[in-house]
């Protein structure tokens, strides 16, 4: 599989992101990980990415970072049709309702994370939001089962040879 | 001679008066119009047109009027020789006053045309009757100066009263806030002393678990490349995510056989002397244990890297939400500010914070207090400045005061209020403010005042706005 789907980690704190990226270690023989450590260098990865011929499929997003702060940053996102694809996730311990509101309203939000989180609650939203992202934009789901929710994928599965017939 | 003696028969009502009651007695026709004053009774009554108008010989008569608001006011007391009813008379409009009878007597009653017709009918009496009205006149006028001037006094010490209350409701209102910002704080410093115990517990177990696993490890063998590994790894700092993209490239091209992302990463986190470490053992152990340990020893320096900040943001809000706000304490300032600056650092890490603190002598002063100054004018410039500028702080003395300078790069204080911004009760913030009750800045101008020092504002040439409080230096407390 040469077309690679990224999990891309905005956040500042680097401690942080080193528990990020650990807690996420099992979905990397899948879906490689990327970070940036503030919105402009998450604008640069991602056009990197997307240069390369390949996907974000998830961005988790800190709210509080330097610079541009991570609702706006999700929201700027919208705009570019490839980006606007991705599942977008808030991990922060400090938006409060009214930036979480605009952030599902504008930036299409998929899930908000509050800080300290589990790495089981972690996995079950990252398993979920990749699950929807490859049902939507990939053709071949068979090589995801190991991985993301089964359950989902072969009812969707199921579904497309309806449609394809 | 004449006018001389005219002069003086204005200033002799009696005179008149006797020359008139004799020229009664003298004349029959007027007797007819002589008219007993009985007590008590009304002449006229206010707003009623006037058929006649009365020289009153003997007894008093009042002069009353009624008020809007149905209160009735004595204006003037009529003595002998005095006209009643003689606006009204002159005028021909309706009376404004109530005439009463206050004391019984004799009055001649005339009517308009009758009147006319005494002054052409009798000389010797036109003459009197003229001067006569003419002193009445000239007496409403004069009390009628007097009064006003009375009323201007009054008036003027009104306003001064006026005044001074004013100044105690401000006064009042300045207390009233002061009173419920000190609630706030101490209502906060409790809440705060209660959230650092129970941060506290959980900071001192990740600290002490964190040293425990420590000691777990150095049982292993100094020489042991799993032990190595781990000291590396505790000693690591966690790079950037730039720098760590830098260092993956070159894993890649060191470790060709490391195919795994996962593993490519925790080698680029690798100091050189760890990964000579790896590529050494790599023949007896696999690299993903050997990894394992060096990942060991940089998670258990995360855990002390974040405990610590927990406990030191701890200490930080306890020291800046003192509880005991009225204790004046002999210390350096720059304490409290960098407490104030870590307590905020949430809402200062947007923004690029240049700290210029140099050195201050100890002074007397309300710390607790102090701090909800640094911190209003700090949260102030955040929201001036939208998160995104330059905000600078610097202290310095001269030998009797500490200049403290807060500035920022922002638009400035608009100039249409910048005059106003200390006054009690201003705020341009409305319900929705974030902090506090939006009258930070005339909370700081009340506090600094109470140190004995000034607080003043301006908005800078090359824009921003820029604060500086004065405080005087005391020797101890």
């Amino acid at each position: 599989m040469d077309e690679k789907i990224y999990i891309l980690i905005v956040e500042d704190e680097l401690e942080v992101m080193d528990a990020l990226i650990k807690d996420l270690e099992k979905f990397e023989e899948y879906f490689p990980v990327e970070s940036a450590n503030n919105a402009n260098e998450a604008r640069e990865v991602i056009d990197y990415i997307l240069d390369h011929g390949h996907k974000v499929g998830l961005i988790l997003c800190d709210h509080v970072l330097p610079g541009q702060n991570g609702v706006d940053l999700l929201i700027d996102l919208q705009q570019i049709p490839e980006a606007a694809k991705s599942k977008k996730v808030l991990v922060t311990g400090q938006a409060g309702h009214e930036d979480t509101i605009l952030a599902i309203n504008k930036a299409d939000l998929d899930h908000y994370i509050a800080k300290p989180w589990t790495k089981e609650q972690l996995a079950e939203v990252v398993v979920s939001e990749l699950t929807d992202y490859v049902i939507a934009n990939e053709k071949n789901l068979l090589p995801f089962m190991q991985i993301l929710d089964s359950g989902k994928l072969s009812d969707a599965m199921r579904k497309n040879q309806l449609t394809d017939h | 001679m004449e006018s001389n003696q005219g002069i003086s028969w204005l200033n002799d009502t009696e005179t008149i008066l006797r020359f008139i009651q004799r020229l009664v007695s003298e004349l029959d026709e007027l007797k007819d119009h002589l008219l007993v004053l009985k007590e008590n009774e009304v002449l006229f009554s206010q707003g009623e047109p006037l058929e006649d108008v009365y020289l009153l010989l003997e007894g008093q008569v009042v002069l009353t009027r009624t008020q809007a608001d149905d209160s009735e006011i004595t204006l003037t007391t009529l003595n002998p020789g005095s006209f009643v009813g003689l606006i009204a008379f002159t005028t021909g409009e309706p009376t404004l006053t109530t005439a009463k009878i206050t004391q019984q007597g004799l009055a001649l009653k005339m009517k308009p045309q009758q009147f006319e017709q005494y002054l052409s009918d009798h000389p010797r009496l036109k003459h009197p009757l003229q001067q006569l009205m003419l002193n009445n006149m000239i007496q409403r006028y004069k009390s009628n100066i007097r009064l006003q001037t009375k009323t201007h006094l009054l008036n003027k010490e009104l306003g001064k009263e006026r005044d001074d209350l004013k100044k105690a409701y401000k006064r009042l209102e300045e207390t009233h806030q002061q009173l419920i910002h000190q609630e706030k704080m101490a209502t906060l410093g409790e809440l705060v002393a209660g959230f650092a115990h129970e941060v506290n517990n959980p900071a001192s177990a990740l600290m002490r678990s964190a040293e425990n696993l420590i000691e777990i490890y150095s049982t292993f063998e100094e020489s042991d490349s799993t032990y190595k590994l781990f000291k590396l790894g505790l000693q690591s700092e966690p790079l950037d995510s730039a720098e760590l993209r830098k260092q993956m490239l070159k894993i890649e091209k060191q470790f060709p056989w490391v195919h795994e992302r996962a593993s490519v990463r925790k080698l680029a986190q690798m100091p050189d002397n760890a990964l000579e470490v790896i590529k050494d053992q790599r023949k007896k152990l696999d690299i993903e244990s050997l990894t394992n340990h060096f990942e060991a020893g940089r998670m258990i320096h995360n855990i002390r890297i974040a405990s610590n900040r927990i406990a030191n943001l701890v200490k930080s809000l306890k020291s800046y939400s003192r509880q005991d706000q009225n204790k004046e304490e002999f210390i350096d300032i720059r304490e409290g500010i960098k407490d104030t600056v870590l307590v905020l650092s949430n809402r200062l890490k947007y923004v690029n914070l240049n700290l210029h603190l140099n050195d201050i002598p100890k002074t007397c002063v309300q710390v607790g207090d102090l701090n909800q100054v640094w911190t209003n004018i700090l949260v102030n410039a955040c929201d001036a400045l939208n998160d995104s500028g330059e905000i600078t702080i610097s202290t310095k003395h001269s030998d009797d005061q500490i200049l403290i300078e807060i500035t920022d790069n922002g638009p400035g204080i608009p100039e249409d209020i910048i005059h106003r911004i200390f006054e009690a009760n201003f705020t341009t913030k409305n319900q929705g403010a974030k902090f506090g009750l939006g009258l930070g800045l005339p909370i700081s101008n009340e506090i600094i005042r109470r140190s004995g020092g000034t607080i003043e504002a301006k908005n800078l040439d090359e824009g921003g706005a820029s604060f500086r409080i004065s405080l005087p230096v005391k020797s101890d407390c």
